[in-house]
């Protein structure tokens, strides 16, 4: 469960990036949050993976208020979450196997159980031959695959996917999208921020209109123009 | 149950030495003579201390006595010496002892002293010693109320001297040591931040998928402590051959002083240097990465 209260985001140059943001996302659910360029969609996914604090009002995911979520436990909250981003951010020198393997690892995950869960996520993700290329030797949608193996590594409860399709040509994009929508049908929440028009209208979700920092509509269906 | 592997960690701290070799190298050079300057200043310190110690040891006061006095005058001053509390053997030397012990320190030369043999110079003496030092000036008060004393000599102005000299070199390594530790931690800050910096996308990634501040700092700081523990290590072998070659070209030169052995003192040199080393880099490289591990 996700929930924004009259969240403002002022940033410290002063860029009102959301003006009062209130909703409501329950588990499960799947999400298109779409909205023009600087409308604060991103800046909506930095406050949920607790990357920067909302300026005021308040947001909830499950019993955890973020902005009493203290430094410490920070770490652990990220673990219930899995990002995607438009740039892949994958490890330029690690195989597809180890860059996923790298977040089990870097939450203490024991090897015996990375070495039998790695590949069940790159088969996931339809991955499972390319295991050992490096992110150069793949296209735009294999590294975009592998990032969401990565997301989904540590088992979070939550996918942010921040224009996961921005660098990948349309066929891959429909691709991504349906691997997206499989991984919400395992019962994950998955919140996707996009641009495509076309794929909103064909998926016929719920969409979140982000304009000026507010929320301006809110409806399952397709895009308004 | 957690599970962190330790050679992961090591790894990392010795690819980051190795990326960036000039920094890393800048980093080693400038701890390590700090360090040389430390153990230099240390071991100076501790043979002063230790020739001080000498010194002390000597709880020796010689009296002497006026040439004019006769040896009933001399016998009595004697008895009065002995008579003051505190003091303990008292031992008389006489001008013609005095003058045979001169002849005798001076081998060959000694034949100069034979034509003194006739009118000797030299003046009849006591040597008394006392056991506390806190009882030498009740004791140097007593001396001066007795008659027919030419002269009182004591180690003491000698230790003086030295202890003062301690000091002085105390104070002046004290603030150059200080200002030398903080450039070698300001150095270590911006090795690390280099390295830090250049793996920031890798950081942010390891932030995403949950990994805590501290598995993010750990190959930083290993990284810092690794250039202490080489910088440290560097640092003894050069000690070790400077302290040893001083101390040979010292033993010819001045015969009174006494020189520390390394071998003596090589232990605690090596440990103290690991120990502020290792330290100095844990410092720098926790330093630096606040910034960055913080969310
Ligand atoms: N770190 C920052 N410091 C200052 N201003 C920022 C920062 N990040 C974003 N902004 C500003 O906040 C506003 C919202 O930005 P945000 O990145 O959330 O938009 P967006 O909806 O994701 O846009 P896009 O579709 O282009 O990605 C913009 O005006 C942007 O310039
Ligand atoms: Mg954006």
């Amino acid at each position: 469960m996700i929930d924004f209260t009259n969240v403002v985001k002022t940033y410290p140059n002063g860029t009102v990036a959301l003006n009062g943001v209130n909703l409501h996302i329950d588990d499960g659910e799947f999400v298109f949050v779409v909205g023009a360029s600087g409308a604060g969609k991103t800046t909506m996914m930095k406050l949920l993976l607790r990357e920067e604090k909302a300026t005021s009002g308040t947001i909830t995911v499950d019993d955890t208020d973020l902005s009493k979520l203290s430094y410490f436990k920070v770490p652990y909250y990220r673990r219930k979450l899995g990002v995607v981003f438009q740039d892949f951010r994958l490890f330029p020198k690690k195989t597809a196997y180890e860059n996923v393997a790298f977040a089990m690892q870097a939450v203490g995950t024991p090897s015996k159980k990375i070495k039998r869960r790695v590949p069940a996520l790159l088969n996931t993700v339809s991955l499972g031959e390319k295991a050992n290329s490096f992110p150069h030797e793949m296209s735009g949608g294999e590294q975009q695959r592998v990032a969401l193996a990565r997301a989904l590594a540590n088992n979070p409860k939550i996918i942010i996917a921040d224009e996961p399709t921005g660098n990948i040509d349309p066929k891959m994009s429909l691709e991504i999208m349906n691997l997206l929508l499989k991984i919400n049908k395992l019962g994950k929440t998955v919140l996707v921020v996009t641009h495509e028009k076309d794929l909103v209208d064909y998926f016929q979700q719920r969409v979140i209109m982000i304009d000026g920092g507010q929320v301006s509509d809110d409806r399952v269906g397709g895009m308004l123009e | 149950m957690k599970q962190y592997r330790p050679t992961y960690f090591i790894g990392q701290a010795f690819a980051g030495l190795w990326r960036n070799g000039v920094m890393s190298f800048a980093s080693i050079a400038v701890l390590m003579s700090c360090l040389v300057v430390l153990g230099s200043f240390s071991l100076l310190v501790a043979n002063i201390n230790v020739n001080l110690e000498d010194l002390g040891l000597m709880n020796e006061i010689v009296v002497f006595v006026k040439k004019e006095a006769s040896e009933s005058e001399i016998k009595s001053i004697e008895r009065e010496i002995k008579g003051i509390p505190y003091v303990g053997e008292v031992t008389r030397i006489t001008a013609d002892e005095a003058l045979e012990q001169m002849k005798e320190q001076a081998g060959e030369d000694g034949y100069l002293y034979d034509m003194m043999q006739d009118d000797n110079p030299l003046l009849d003496s006591f040597i008394l010693e006392y056991v506390d030092g806190a009882h030498y000036s009740d004791i140097m008060y007593n001396l001066g109320q007795i008659d027919g004393i030419d002269t009182i000599r004591d180690q003491r102005s000698l230790a003086n001297t030295m202890q003062s000299l301690k000091n002085g070199i105390m104070l002046i390594f004290s603030w150059f040591l200080v200002v030398l530790f903080i450039v070698s931690v300001f150095v270590i800050i911006n090795t690390i931040k280099l390295s830090v910096y250049s793996r920031k996308s890798e950081i942010s990634i390891m932030r995403y998928v949950g990994a805590t501040g501290a598995f993010i700092a750990l190959p930083f700081v290993i990284e810092g402590a690794l250039i202490g523990l080489t910088s440290s290590m560097l640092a003894f072998l050069v000690e070790y051959f400077l302290y040893g070659y001083i101390q040979k070209s010292m033993e010819n030169v001045i015969e009174i002083v006494r020189i520390i052995p390394m071998s003596e003192v090589s232990v605690v040199v090596f440990f103290g240097f690991a120990a502020v080393g290792i330290l100095t880099g844990i410092v720098g490289s926790t330093i630096s990465l606040s910034k960055y591990t913080r969310n």
